[in-house]
């Protein structure tokens, strides 16, 4: 797979869509992120204007022109290196993210608890992200910010967001399957565990990266179970990520069987993960 | 007396009248029965081809002309599981729209926990039954969006964006599955459409629709769409801890109309569930409960007690149980 295929999908504002249509930010950035990886810098730029028009008042993204609040996207923008993006846009993104935390965290809604006599379940004691402001956090969006702010926390170091990093990795080890693995974030239902994906699995191995726990020794080998069973490109390319964040993943790893890349993110994070396995660092950071 | 009526009498009658004439309409307005059929369907085999056309042709009216979504519910990554849609009904309502003449069938799911839909989709079943699957299939959680309000609005939801292949369609038809469900006690046609609500949005879960209250969202979501037709996939249901992990029930049912509030609450007596006690059914049908009435709904086809079958609830939900 070649990044000509990225490249002959962009739209003709600079963006990329899902599949085909119009632009959204999500498939965007991965597509970016894929050129500025291959030095396809001319289509790299077109797509970094597309982002950087479509800024926010409040510092983040939305996830498609047509929708007026930032969301989790704001994690994935946060992603393209800031001498890319533009250092101003890339503070005010990480900024957003500090700024943004799970309704079941807010202190508003812990008094309310606390007032009613509810008891907060173990689940809710760390913060998360949140995929929409005003929801819960969920497994999907508080592993692409701890990407995100991990990627600049290793550029620039700061206390307040070392914290925020380890709450929200904390937040993703309550939120562990009992078999090990994870699912989009709901642990048990009515007494009976719920089963883990792989997606999220890869996701949340991803910004484990450099965590040592008990609970990974249950995550690791699900992971790989999955990543020898899964046909979803998605699935696949977040298995490979998670586990090569915690070298466990076979030098020259390729699928057995024939995968469908249907989705610009598809293909576009598969050469990503690629150069991941080859030791760029554009993705995860250093 | 002359006979001649002044101005102000004239008004005056003309206003009385149309007091007159609106109350009488009131009291006289008859109940007009919503029409559900229900079809008798042992199993996933070609036979569901026949019964679906029989059922569409006597229910749906002329479609000729017309633009149709079919919104299956694409849950798991499961093809032998009863928590999804069956790929052969999906392709088979697809096959009797295009004969009946329809511009066009597309079939468009946005699933709400799994991120990779085409991929669920492949291995749920329905790339190798429906030719050309990939062409005609929109992915709602990436569609195109505009933001809504719904003709009536029962949640706390500020504001919600909807998918433009499903607000566009002239009858959206919800072809849910027969599932109970672990937090509004049954799953059919008008919880089917939290599948409209893009993920790509709200995310996976689309978790807002929770903290707005699930049984108001599904009624605003029921409002949102008005050119509705209801599908209900009851060969094999789910009981128990649905809409996922229950486990399989065969009914072997179809259940078909044109009012999804009617449709569904047929599906709750064949289910042994009481209706009038499902929350979202209670929203939409109000203080009355009228339109959930046995009595308000023309039962086509096989009659509830004959195919009629318990399906298991968990202990939260043994309230709901219709009672004999």
């Amino acid at each position: 797979m070649s990044i000509g295929i990225v490249v002959s999908k962009q739209n003709a504002d600079g963006g990329w869509p899902y599949v085909r249509g119009t632009s959204w930010t999500e498939p965007t950035v991965y597509a970016v992120l894929a050129l500025l990886a291959a030095g396809e810098m001319e289509p790299a730029k077109r797509g970094l204007n597309w982002l950087l028009a479509g800024q926010l008042a409040d510092g983040g993204w939305s996830p498609h022109a047509g929708v007026d609040e930032s969301t989790w996207v704001t994690a994935l923008v946060a992603l393209l290196p800031p001498e890319h993006l533009g250092a101003a846009f890339h503070a005010q993104a990480i900024a957003w993210l500090m700024a943004s935390k799970g309704r079941e965290s807010s202190a508003l809604y812990r008094i309310r608890e606390w007032l009613l006599g509810n008891a907060a379940p173990p689940d809710q004691e760390f913060a998360g992200w949140p995929w929409i402001p005003g929801a819960a956090a969920w497994v999907g969006p508080t592993s692409l910010t701890i990407l995100a702010l991990d990627k600049e926390q290793r550029r620039k170091p700061t206390a307040a967001m070392g914290a925020r990093i380890e709450e929200g990795r904390r937040f993703l080890l309550t939120r562990m399957c009992g078999q090990g693995g994870w699912n989009h974030g709901s642990v048990r239902v009515y007494g009976h565990d719920s089963d883990p994906y792989p997606e999220t699995t890869g996701m949340a191995l991803a910004a484990l990266r450099g965590v040592r726990a008990p609970q990974l020794d249950r995550a690791l080998p699900v992971a790989r179970h999955f990543l020898a069973v899964c046909r979803s490109a998605d699935a696949l390319n977040w298995l490979r990520l998670g586990l090569l964040a915690h070298g466990q993943l076979q030098p020259g790893f390729r699928p057995s069987a024939p995968v469908a890349y249907r989705t610009l993110p598809d293909t576009a994070l598969n050469l990503l993960v690629a150069e991941a396995q080859n030791g760029n660092p554009v993705f995860l950071g250093v | 007396m002359n006979g001649k009526l002044t101005r102000r009498e004239v008004l005056s009658l003309a206003a009385g009248a149309a007091v007159l004439a609106g109350c009488g309409t009131k009291e006289r307005r008859p109940v007009v029965p919503a029409r559900v059929a229900i079809l008798r369907a042992p199993a996933y085999d070609q036979s569901v081809y026949d019964t679906m056309r029989r059922l569409l042709r006597g229910q749906v009216g002329d479609v000729r002309g017309r633009h149709i979504v079919l919104k299956p519910n694409l849950v798991e990554f499961e093809p032998l599981s009863s928590i999804n849609t069956n790929p052969l009904l999906v392709h088979a309502a697809y096959e009797a729209f295009r004969e009946m003449g329809a511009a066009t069938v597309r079939i468009a799911e946005g699933p709400g926990h799994r991120r990779n839909t085409l991929d669920l989709a492949d291995a749920a079943g329905y790339f190798k039954i429906i030719p050309g699957f990939e062409d005609i299939f929109v992915d709602l959680n990436v569609d195109e969006v505009t933001r809504v309000r719904p003709a009536r609005q029962f949640s706390r939801m500020k504001k919600l964006y909807l998918p433009n292949t499903a607000l566009g369609a002239d009858l959206l038809v919800s072809m849910a599955k027969m599932k109970t469900h672990h937090w509004v006690g049954a799953t059919l046609s008008m919880k089917n459409l939290f599948g409209v609500v893009p993920g790509g949005i709200y995310g996976w879960p689309k978790n807002v629709l929770h903290w707005a209250g699930i049984p108001e969202c599904i009624a605003d979501l029921h409002m949102a769409f008005p050119r509705q037709f209801a599908i209900v996939d009851g060969i094999v249901g789910m009981e128990g801890n649905g809409p996922i992990q229950g486990v399989p029930k065969h009914a072997g049912v179809l259940v078909a109309g044109r009012d999804p509030v009617a449709v569904d609450a047929t599906c709750c007596r064949i289910m042994r569930i009481d209706p009038l006690k499902i929350g979202y059914l209670q929203l939409v049908s109000g203080s009355s409960y009228a339109r959930l009435a046995e009595r308000s709904i023309e039962q086509t086809g096989e009659p509830i007690a004959t195919v009629a079958t318990a399906f298991e609830l968990i202990p939260e939900f043994q309230r709901v149980r219709l009672e004999a």
